[in-house]
């Protein structure tokens, strides 16, 4: 709860929030919001903006503002489903690592190294190369399961501090099965590094999506910003001139990944009471500027 | 008596925060004699640290010293100076051991390296004879002058606290401020370092703030002793007095709180 | 010496990984894995040919074990096969004349960056809660959240195509011949400068807010404190005391981020049409080139290996406590 209201005290957050809940209500309320179909031609090809196509037309004459709006049902869904994916899996790894140490710890630690040095954007792609055209869903599964490894690396080194306090001691004196202590003595303390895992794994996870989608791993039949963007590019939209094509889902990745940011930086700002600046600052400034004081 | 080397009168410093300020030290003076071994105890978090902060003006935002507040080094008005001379007095005039003695030295440099740049800083010596003065002053310490291409971590805890004292004496300052120097120190090797700085002082002459929460160790060394308490200063006294005769109700509750052997065996140190 | 025998030993480990993976995938996917490795091979190979790519890729009358052993010996040896696309073509050569200009592409963006990030941190750090921070913050924030592949098509679009400053493809003038003149050397800086200004943009601001992160970490120090204390300089204490000891974790976590820099420059070098290692292999995917699909997985593991060896080295002249070992 505490962590809630700090987060809205915060400015990063709140513009942040604010972004993330926007997305979210276009997406939900899309039918609303236009008259037309994102999978029917409703105009002439490569339309510039005009009153009746907001964000002009594609090459094939969809309307780009509503592609747009569907579009984020998917960019979310994969975001939000993949991230989630990559957080249980990296929180449960790490806490097992972290807590029970020895042998597990060695293979999880082995494991995770390993990962984080094949590098995973080809990794992706080879194995999207082999899946042929993948769907949104197959790509969230991909993804949760190949880009945990970083979760796990955090997660285990708070976990290790974690695992030195006293209320860890003392439930472990009381014998409380293990799985017991890590679910409700360790976990909760990982509150925060939980939390920045997961938005870092949603940005990771919308970003990654559009990218495959873009070099054409995905299924062109989506209706998704990626599709859009590999569209755009495979119509030439930019040596044609068709700029709106190309730049509004450019500026909707880019604005969603902002507002996600803006979240975790935020997130981090609580959690670490150092790295905040805050009004003390501001009123530090003032009492020194008036005279009232110095270093 | 000649002029104190530091005098503070009515010195107070606040940590601004959002909406309150939180009064860490309130319009503390005391002064602290030529050769004088001065003693500062209180529980964690009275304001003790902050006051050793003050005197160099070392503090970070958000803490504020308030106008009205007085430090003179030697006379000189600290609390006046710009930063290039506040620079040339640190060190120089006042040296410091700070509370841990595993972290106040840098981990990536020699401890050569931090002889010389201070040296080098305030002398503009060269690399050479920094090198000859650094182990002059490792001697003084008993630290053989090979341990000067080592690094920290390649030194036990009490060593490298004496690196630091090393460090401090490089300049001949004119005080020496120990916070809480021997905190993460073993009994014995506390004893020792405590020693060692007393047949220092009278050695080489500069004054000494000691800052702990100690008292019966702070008897034992100090000649007089100031008694810190949520930011007041509530007793200055030499150090006999303190412990006879404690006058605040606060001095007679910290005496109250130590063992009984304990204070036995400091009576008769005490009392030498 | 231990560490770095430690970690060379864990990255042989991870490369056989990587040829683990190579070799089990188009044996898990359903249908006949030969068939689908080289089906865009249609009826031009001829059956020797065929056959000679087979058996470098373990496809042989034996175990799986065998097979596994096979395959894993042409790796060790260098034989990543053909390319199917342009057959007879090696895929190692297809692949080392891309190699080059990943290295030098991703080596310039990585070097820039991290200066540039890491110089806006420590200043960022040091003057916590002033304006320079608050704006270094934000673009930073910005910087690590938005795709690179949406920078490299706002930076092609705006100073591409708009504008008209700089090429929008290639490496190089396609009309002149390599050559270490200055001609060539001025066409390749020019054709590299919009993929490096987008990778420059997209990695800047993960290094600053990680060391910055790292700096303020470390301003409460004791030995930070003590700096201060001794009298000096201001950017004395800055660099020598803070900064050099904050680049320790930066450097780690530049081990970490470098997945992301290959991946962000092979999205870079799609976009930017720019014959990289990242357009090779998205050449051969949209082909269905497999043989060149898994030389480059292989390739770009091993350049990130010898990449995070690198770290390893820099890693251990910086931390004094890992040179005795």
């Amino acid at each position: 709860m505490s962590l809630l209201t700090q987060l809205l005290h915060n400015r990063k957050a709140l513009v942040g929030v604010t972004i993330l809940v926007i997305v979210i209500l276009v997406a939900v309320f899309a039918p609303m919001l236009t008259e037309y179909s994102p999978t029917q031609r409703v105009g002439r090809p490569h339309q510039p903006p005009s009153a009746d196509h907001w964000l002009g037309t594609t090459r094939l004459g969809y309307d780009v503002f509503t592609r747009l709006l569907y579009g984020a049902r998917v960019s979310l869904a994969v975001g939000f489903g993949a991230g989630l994916l990559i957080t249980v899996i990296g929180t449960v790894l790490g806490i097992i690592a972290g807590y029970k140490g020895g042998v597990v710890d060695e293979i999880i630690t082995f494991l995770t190294n390993m990962i984080l040095v094949i590098p995973n954007l080809p990794l992706l792609l080879v194995l999207a190369a082999f899946i042929g055209q993948a769907s949104p869903l197959v790509i969230a599964i991909i993804l949760g399961f190949t880009s945990w490894a970083w979760g796990v690396r955090v997660t285990r080194s708070e976990t290790l501090s974690v695992r030195q306090r006293d209320f860890v001691k003392s439930a472990q004196m009381l014998g409380e099965p293990s799985w017991r202590i890590m679910a409700f003595e360790i976990f909760p303390n990982l509150i925060s590094i939980v939390g920045i895992n997961f938005i870092g794994s949603v940005i990771f996870a919308v970003i990654t999506e559009a990218t495959l989608e873009f070099l054409g791993l995905g299924d062109p039949n989506t209706v998704s910003w990626g599709i859009m963007l590999y569209n755009a590019q495979n119509a030439s939209a930019l040596s044609v001139g068709a700029w709106w094509e190309i730049l509004t889902p450019c500026v909707a990745l880019a604005v969603l990944g902002l507002g996600l940011a803006l979240i975790n930086f935020a997130i981090d700002e609580i959690a670490n009471p150092r790295l905040r600046t805050g009004g003390m600052l501001a009123r530090w400034t003032g009492l020194v500027r008036r005279g009232e004081g110095q270093l | 008596m000649s002029d104190p080397v530091l005098s503070i009168r009515n010195l107070s410093v606040d940590y601004i925060g959002a909406e309150a300020d939180f009064h860490a030290v309130r319009n503390v003076s005391f002064t602290i004699a030529a050769g004088e071994f001065f003693g500062l105890a209180g529980e964690s978090g009275c304001g003790k640290s902050t006051i050793a902060f003050a005197i160099t003006r070392l503090l970070r935002p958000p803490a504020i010293i308030r106008s009205g507040s007085e430090i003179l080094l030697d006379g000189r008005d600290v609390l006046a100076l710009d930063s290039a001379a506040l620079r040339d007095l640190r060190w120089r005039e006042v040296a410091m051991v700070f509370q841990s003695a595993m972290n106040s030295l840098n981990p990536v440099l020699t401890i050569e390296s931090q002889f010389y740049d201070v040296l080098r800083t305030h002398t503009g010596m060269s690399r050479t004879a920094a090198r000859a003065r650094a182990a002059d002053l490792l001697r003084l310490v008993d630290i053989p002058a090979d341990r000067l291409s080592a690094y920290p971590h390649q030194l036990s805890g009490g060593m490298r606290q004496r690196v630091v004292i090393a460090i401090c004496l490089a300049l001949n300052p004119k005080l020496l401020i120990m916070d809480e120097p021997t905190t993460a120190l073993d009994v014995v090797v506390q004893r020792e370092i405590l020693e060692r700085i007393n047949r220092l002082r009278q050695e080489l002459g500069f004054s000494v703030l000691f800052i702990t929460h100690d008292l019966a160790l702070m008897v034992q060394v100090s000649d007089r002793i100031g008694i810190m308490l949520e930011g007041e200063l509530v007793e200055v006294d030499d150090a006999q007095a303190i412990y006879r005769s404690p006058r605040h109700d606060y001095t007679r509750r910290l005496w109250a709180s130590i063992p009984r052997l304990g204070s036995e065996r400091t009576a008769r140190d005490a009392g030498q | 010496m231990a560490f770095l025998l430690r970690r060379l030993a864990f990255y042989l480990a991870a490369f056989i990984a990587a040829a683990t993976i190579n070799f089990f995938l188009p044996r898990l996917m359903p249908g006949d894995p030969i068939k689908m490795m080289f089906a865009s091979a249609g009826s031009e190979l001829s059956l020797d040919n065929l056959n000679a790519l087979k058996l470098t890729f373990g496809f042989i009358d034996a175990p799986i074990g065998e097979q596994y052993l096979a395959y894993l010996k042409s790796v060790f040896t260098g034989d990543l096969g053909r390319s199917i696309k342009y057959f007879p073509l090696p895929v190692s050569d297809l692949l080392g004349r891309a190699l080059i200009w990943t290295v030098g592409l991703v080596g310039a963006a990585t070097l820039v960056s991290f200066a540039l990030g890491t110089f806006l941190g420590v200043m960022a750090a040091w003057r916590r809660g002033t304006r320079f921070d608050t704006v270094v913050s934000l673009a930073s924030i910005f910087s690590s959240s938005v795709p690179a592949v949406v920078v490299s098509l706002i930076t092609l679009f705006v100073f591409g195509y708009t504008l008209g400053w700089f090429p929008n493809g290639y490496a190089a003038d396609p009309m002149l011949d390599p050559s270490w003149n200055w001609g060539y050397i001025s066409s390749v800086l020019y054709h590299g400068t919009l993929p490096m200004l987008t990778m420059v943009v997209v990695l800047t601001g993960g290094f600053a807010v990680t060391m910055r992160n790292n700096m303020i970490n470390l301003l409460g120090e004791d030995y930070i404190v003590m700096g201060r204390a001794k009298g000096l300089s201001d950017k004395g204490v800055m660099l020598w005391y803070a900064a050099r000891n904050a680049l320790l974790p930066t450097v780690s976590a530049l081990a970490i981020a470098l997945g992301a820099v290959l991946g962000g420059s092979l999205v870079t070098e799609v976009v930017f049409n720019y014959p990289g290692m990242g357009n090779t292999l998205y050449q051969a995917i949209l082909a269905r080139d497999y043989p060149v699909i898994q030389g480059a997985l292989l390739i770009m593991t091993a350049a990130m290996l010898i990449a995070n060896f690198i770290v390893d080295l820099s890693y251990v002249l910086l931390d004094p406590r890992l040179k005795r070992a």
